[in-house]
């Protein structure tokens, strides 16, 4: 099915390498800055549009702070910038802000929206979607734009860390990306939304509407998509041991590895799952319309440690380590029941019961600790035979056979000195069920114990050290995991390869999508309106000469993304005045703004109000990283919003209310305007609490109301008030300080908050002007 | 407000709409993305009117959360009394069976699938016909069939999500692996004006936790229903202050507001967001007043309230919820989304002691909803007031471990009255085991059609430029049960 529309679309202008163009020349030379400039002034000169005057020194340093790292200035730097001798302040600032580590975390939260950043979610506390621990990419996300890392470098990454960097932990967690797509469930959902959201998140192409049918407006074929499917096809999703941390249900790293490299990927009939067209197997492939091609895929031998984890060094110490504090623990109870049986007010025979449950815990934890170095000694001299490809069985293995069973008889001494225990301190009526107890634990004994004692046969094998987990799917019965994924020796390739297409420069649109993004972020709104879809279908740039001229841009500087911050937000374009003020002939001729003679004003997305109320505050806690913070500890968290547990069934009430992204799909952001804002930030304890402590720290520098008014305005607002808000602002102070003081406060300082508390509420408060 | 500028940056018509009539807000965002799009200048967003005369004004969405057996409620079937512990293929109508027939469940959790259930169970539950109708209608359910002749019947329902994302799909009318989709409630919001300058237009109560808690989803959240809880002292979030705030000064800190917001025009001239964020801090502090009152029931005579069974510990939860449907929609509140049943997937989600869990859900929800059926219609509101009562999908006839029914996509029951429906009326039937819908079947999209019909809104003339809808999404009209 070829529409007549396919054979325009080799014109289609984002299916084109980007090439440089030329500056134009524009007769405003004064006005503009920098090349951005150029090309924004230039439409505005053949349009008859006037670019609108600077915004004020207030308003540009609050923009600074609020895009670059999502809070505001605080009052010392109000008044530093406030009285800078020169415009130099400026660029001073957006170095200051660009080497802030905060700047990080601001951007991090862009590209999560993009990038589907989602924490795990289920039924009650069964994982279904994403993984426990999948905060360790959003962590590498801030921690990579904080460090400058190349754009390109980060896609490659996130889809092919595994194969690239398949021994680095710090490295893998920036394959999060993929296994943020972990489904329980269903195979051919998780693969359809990763193919669906790389080709929309990284090449504004909508290839997921070619699941069914060939797509209809881009010369996508149905073929295409399991061709991109079938990159995918072979990957799975592990924890890996972090070092220090070897229950890996408590921490590890979630991770892409290439687990089914034999799987073959089969177009469905209309797209229709039950109906795989097996007659044809897709191969791992890219639209074919787009050049340049995919390099050729070629599987990667991996390190022994990569799919052998356990050999990891860090494993090893962890899982040591961890048998070790084991014994100590044990020990320490020990002593503290030795010392409590002779101090002995509990009757004899529970004290002895309790000693000997005490003692057989620290036989046990030896004998794991004995089993551990035993199954250790075996496995290293395994690898060391395995390296030299010799398989003849060793004798460590017989030891560690012993060994572990040692361990089973240990643990089972223990069960049974629990139970007797557990008999000793039974009521009456579950006497009975204790005694029942007792006997199993006693017969499971007997079988440990003649399990130790007979002789270990040739082939059998001790259990091995695990240094990551698979993380288990249900995709044939709901009820039961599915049988356990190997770690392969070797990796496909597939993804290093579309990774490796996807970043080459003479991809058409990958830095295109790129710097669209950013831009929209800066400026308010994107040059292509149609975030995610650069097809045929979407919409035309506004600015093509100057898109091209930031992908190249981007590209040329190593794809430096503060080298592309830093250029956008010195522009002249950037620091224009939103105001429509004397602008109504522009306003005639391009009602929309599209041409940029104004700055967009721009509703501040739901983590910067959160945020900006508690920096403001002075209370900010400027801790970095880490698991989320759960639902219930919100309400009393300083952390960035950042941080707060968001996932499809659990997001912040506050942050959703002011459009926090959604996790399935979230390329551009509402900046919705509802009642339900206007009651979180009049009712709300976040803006009630920080406007006391706004207010207290205001007043240090603010003696006088006047003096206190006009610092609010500008710390809060980002402008100074105008007569009648002095005024006004005057006259509802002297009216609140009237009224009787909220308990353990005096009047004064009632008002003044009050006062905060209004301003809080203003429109300017949440939006940037 | 500025109402002469010269300016479209935002569409006049549907701004005024929304300060006017549409309330809940605007998602500026996706109207200024929709603004810039060359090729849609011509598309206008809606007036708030209906498209053609509505017969209804309000609708009031019961929904049972984890899949009521159809067999047990509206659907009973005699045949699995006399087939009971016989498997489907040793009975007369082993070509349930065919393949193809199943195909119409599309899987998302593996084994969720009705087809192995395929020992018949009987039913539980006795079941009598009622009224002049003669609907036939379980025993667990007496107060509604004191109602069989207020009541359209369509026990020819079929859907195609074999696990609870069904919920969803009665929502939005797309699966659940399709991605997420606007719910009926939020394509009626969109489409008509508001008739209460005081309330939110969608209201939401009760157990949703299974599901995302919104519903605007591609139309915005502007669009989302917005949660009430019965508590006069606290039914928003955010309804009121978490730290102590004298209404006096309170008062003082909203007119000082009022006045900045209003002074920021002298530099800020021409601003549609100042004008909606000043509309939507008068729309809220109205809401504060308005929605405690809603559900405040001490105005309520003793005889409304034990009618509803507010004084039964059993089904006071839904009760309240009930009565407080009836008082919004007496306020012009457009559409009022109840969720029945949390915990799990839902509670009715009986796949073992079914006949346990069914008698109590029912008793939960019975006398409730039987009360606002009697009380509308009493009160003269029923001609114009649908209300529907639905569930995700029905449940197997076969058995599951003995004790109870699994989830059943290819047949099951949902009924609605009032808002010019015939009364009395039994539409579709499923096969004598009740496993397929077999006469006039029904997807769960025709009744969204159903209902936009009977509110006058035309879904195809409600369709946003670049998100265009399947077919089956609009759905088609039950005209069967129209009066």
């Amino acid at each position: 099915m070829c529409l007549p529309g396919w054979a325009q679309t080799e014109e289609h202008w984002a299916f084109q390498a980007p090439s440089r163009p030329s500056l134009p020349s524009i007769a405003r030379t004064a006005w503009a800055r920098n090349p951005i400039d150029t090309f924004v002034s230039s439409h505005h000169e053949t349009q008859g549009l006037q670019p609108q005057p600077e915004a004020s020194r207030l308003i540009l340093l609050r923009r600074l702070y609020l895009d670059l790292i999502g809070v505001p200035p605080g009052p010392e730097e109000v008044a530093r910038i406030e009285t800078a001798p020169d415009e130099s302040w400026y660029v001073g600032v957006v170095k200051q802000l660009l080497a802030d580590p905060r700047h990080g975390e601001r951007w991090a939260r862009h590209w999560m929206d993009v990038w589907r950043y989602s924490d795990w979610w289920g039924l009650g506390d069964q994982l279904r979607n994403s993984q426990k621990h999948i905060w360790h990419w959003r962590d590498w996300i801030v921690e990579s734009l904080n460090a400058s890392l190349p754009y390109d470098e980060m896609v490659r990454l996130m889809l092919a860390a595994d194969e690239s960097h398949p021994d680095d932990l710090d490295k893998l967690r920036a394959t999060g990306f993929l296994a943020r797509n972990w489904y329980l469930f269903n195979r051919h959902q998780w693969l359809e939304e990763t193919v669906e959201h790389v080709s929309k998140g990284f090449l504004g192409l909508t290839i997921g509407c070619a699941k069914c049918h060939d797509h209809k407006f881009d010369p996508v074929s149905q073929m295409d998509f399991y061709r991109m499917r079938a990159v995918f096809e072979p990957y799975q999703v592990r924890n890996d041991m972090l070092p220090g941390a070897a229950d890996m249900e408590i921490d590890s790293i979630p991770r892409a590895f290439d687990g089914w490299l034999d799987k073959p990927t089969y177009r469905f009939v209309r797209g229709e799952e039950t109906n795989p067209d097996q007659s044809v197997v897709a191969h791992p492939g890219i639209p074919g319309f787009l050049s340049p091609p995919m390099p050729t895929v070629e599987p990667i031998k991996l390190a022994a440690s990569a799919w052998q984890p356990a050999r990891r060094p860090w494993v090893q110490e962890s899982m040591l380590e961890a048998a070790r504090q084991k014994v100590q623990k044990a020990t320490m109870e020990l002593t503290a029941t030795q010392g409590k049986s002779t101090g002995g007010d509990s009757p004899m025979p529970e004290a002895q019961a309790e000693l000997q449950m005490a003692q057989s815990l620290v036989t046990w934890a030896q004998a794991e600790l004995e089993s551990l170095e035993k199954r250790l000694a075996a496995s290293r001299a395994q690898w060391a035979m395995e390296d030299r490809n010799d398989a003849t069985p060793c004798d460590e293995i017989t030891v560690a056979v012993q060994a572990e069973r040692r361990a089973a008889v240990a643990k089972s001494t223990h069960q049974v000195a629990e139970a007797e225990l557990r008999v000793l301190r039974a009521e009456p009526a579950k006497r009975d069920e204790m005694e029942k107890q007792l006997a199993a634990a006693r017969e499971t004994l007997t079988k440990t114990v003649t399990a130790s004692e007979t002789v270990v046969k040739a082939g059998e094998d001790f259990t091995r050290l695990e240094g990551a987990r698979w993380a288990a799917t249900r995709f044939d019965d709901s009820t039961k995991d599915d049988a356990p994924v190997a770690f392969p020796a070797e990796s496909s390739g597939r993804r290093t390869a579309l990774a490796a297409w996807i970043t080459d420069p003479r991809n058409p649109l990958t830095a295109r999508v790129a710097v669209n993004q950013i831009w929209m972020h800066h400026l308010g709104a994107p040059l292509v309106a149609t975030v995610f879809d650069f097809g045929r279908k979407g919409t035309p740039p506004t600015h093509p000469e100057l898109l091209d001229w930031l992908a190249t841009e981007l590209m040329t500087s190593g794809w430096d993304m503060k080298h592309l911050h830093e250029l956008i937000v010195t522009s002249a374009t950037y620091r224009m005045s939103s105001s429509m003020t004397g602008g109504a002939a522009n306003a005639v001729k391009d009602p929309d703004n599209l041409q940029l003679w104004r700055r967009h004003p721009i509703r501040l997305d739901s983590e910067v109000v959160r945020d900006s109320v508690l920096a403001l505050s002075g209370e900010l806690a400027p801790t970095r990283g880490g698991p989320p913070i759960p639902a219930a500890a919100q309400a009393d968290s300083k952390r960035r919003s950042l941080y707060f547990f968001h996932s499809n069934n659990d997001r912040n009430l506050f942050l959703t209310s002011f459009d926090a992204a959604m996790v399935k799909e979230c390329y551009r952001r509402e900046q919705s305007i509802v009642p339900q804002q206007a009651l979180a930030l009049t009712n709300g304890r976040l803006v009630l609490d920080a406007s006391w402590k706004i207010s207290e720290r205001l007043s240090l520098t603010a003696s006088a109301d006047a003096e206190f008014v006009n610092l609010a305005f500008s710390v809060l607002l980002g402008f100074k008030p105008g007569e009648a808000e002095m005024k006004a602002s005057l006259e509802a102070l002297g009216a609140w300080r009237a009224l009787p003081p909220e308990e353990g406060r005096d009047a004064a300082s009632t008002a003044r908050s009050h006062l905060i508390w209004s301003l809080l509420n203003h429109n300017d408060f949440v939006t940037l002007r | 407000m500025q109402t002469a500028h010269p300016f479209r940056t935002l569409p006049r018509r549907a701004f005024l709409a929304d300060m006017g009539l549409g309330f809940t807000g605007l998602a500026l965002g996706a109207m200024l993305q929709r603004e810039s799009r060359a090729e849609e200048t011509l598309w206008i967003p809606p007036d708030g009117q209906p498209h053609f005369a509505p017969k209804a004004k309000s609708v009031i969405w019961l929904f049972m959360n984890g899949g009521v057996s159809h067999l047990e409620s509206f659907d009973p079937k005699p045949m699995l009394n006399k087939y009971a512990g016989k498997t489907i293929a040793e009975t007369p109508y082993a070509s349930t069976q065919s393949p193809d027939k199943l195909a119409l469940a599309r899987v998302t959790v593996p084994d969720a699938n009705g087809n192995q259930r395929n020992e018949l169970y009987p039913l539980q539950v006795g079941y009598k016909p009622h009224g002049q109708s003669g609907m036939e209608i379980s025993d667990w359910f007496p107060r509604i069939a004191r109602n069989a002749d207020r009541i359209a019947l369509v026990r020819s329902m079929y859907t195609t999500d074999s696990n609870h994302g069904a919920q969803t799909q009665f929502h939005s009318g797309r699966h659940n692996l399709d991605g997420d989709f606007p719910n009926l409630g939020a394509w009626v919001h969109y489409g008509l004006g508001s008739l209460n300058e005081n309330l939110p237009q969608f209201i939401s109560m009760g157990a949703r936790e299974y599901w995302n808690k919104r519903d605007g989803h591609y139309l915005g959240p502007a669009h989302d229903a917005v949660p009430l809880r019965i508590d006069p002292a606290n039914p928003l979030d955010f309804g009121v202050s978490e730290r102590p705030f004298s209404p006096p000064a309170r008062e003082i800190g909203v007119n000082l507001l009022r006045q900045l917001n209003n002074l920021r025009g002298i530099e800020y001239p021409h601003d549609p967001a100042m004008a909606a964020r000043i509309a939507s801090y008068e729309l809220a502090f109205r809401m504060q007043t308005s929605v405690p009152e809603i559900v405040d029931f001490s105005r309520e005579t003793e005889e409304t309230k034990s009618l509803y069974g507010l004084d039964q510990p059993h089904c006071r939860e839904f009760a309240g919820q009930l009565l407080a449907a009836r008082r919004l929609v007496e306020r012009g509140v457009r559409f009022i989304q109840i969720q029945h049943g949390g915990g799990g997937a839902g509670a009715w989600d009986a796949h073992g002691g079914l006949k346990e869990n069914h008698a109590a859900q029912a008793l939960a929800v019975d006398q409730p909803i039987g009360a606002l059926l009697e009380d509308l219609d009493r009160r003269g509101m029923l001609d114009e007031t649908l209300v529907v009562f639905a569930t995700e999908f029905g449940r197997t006839p076969g058995s599951q471990g003995g004790t109870g029914r699994d989830h059943h996509v290819f047949g099951f029951s949902v009924w609605m009255a009032g808002g010019g429906l015939k009364r009395g009326f039994v539409h579709g039937s499923t096969d004598e085991i009740g496993f397929h819908a077999v006469d006039n079947r029904h997807y769960v999209t025709d009744i969204h059609a159903t209902i936009l019909n009977q509110m006058g809104l035309d879904s195809r003339r409600l369709e946003i430029p670049g998100r265009k809808r399947l077919e089956i999404d609009h759905g088609v009209p039950i005209d069967e049960i129209i009066a």
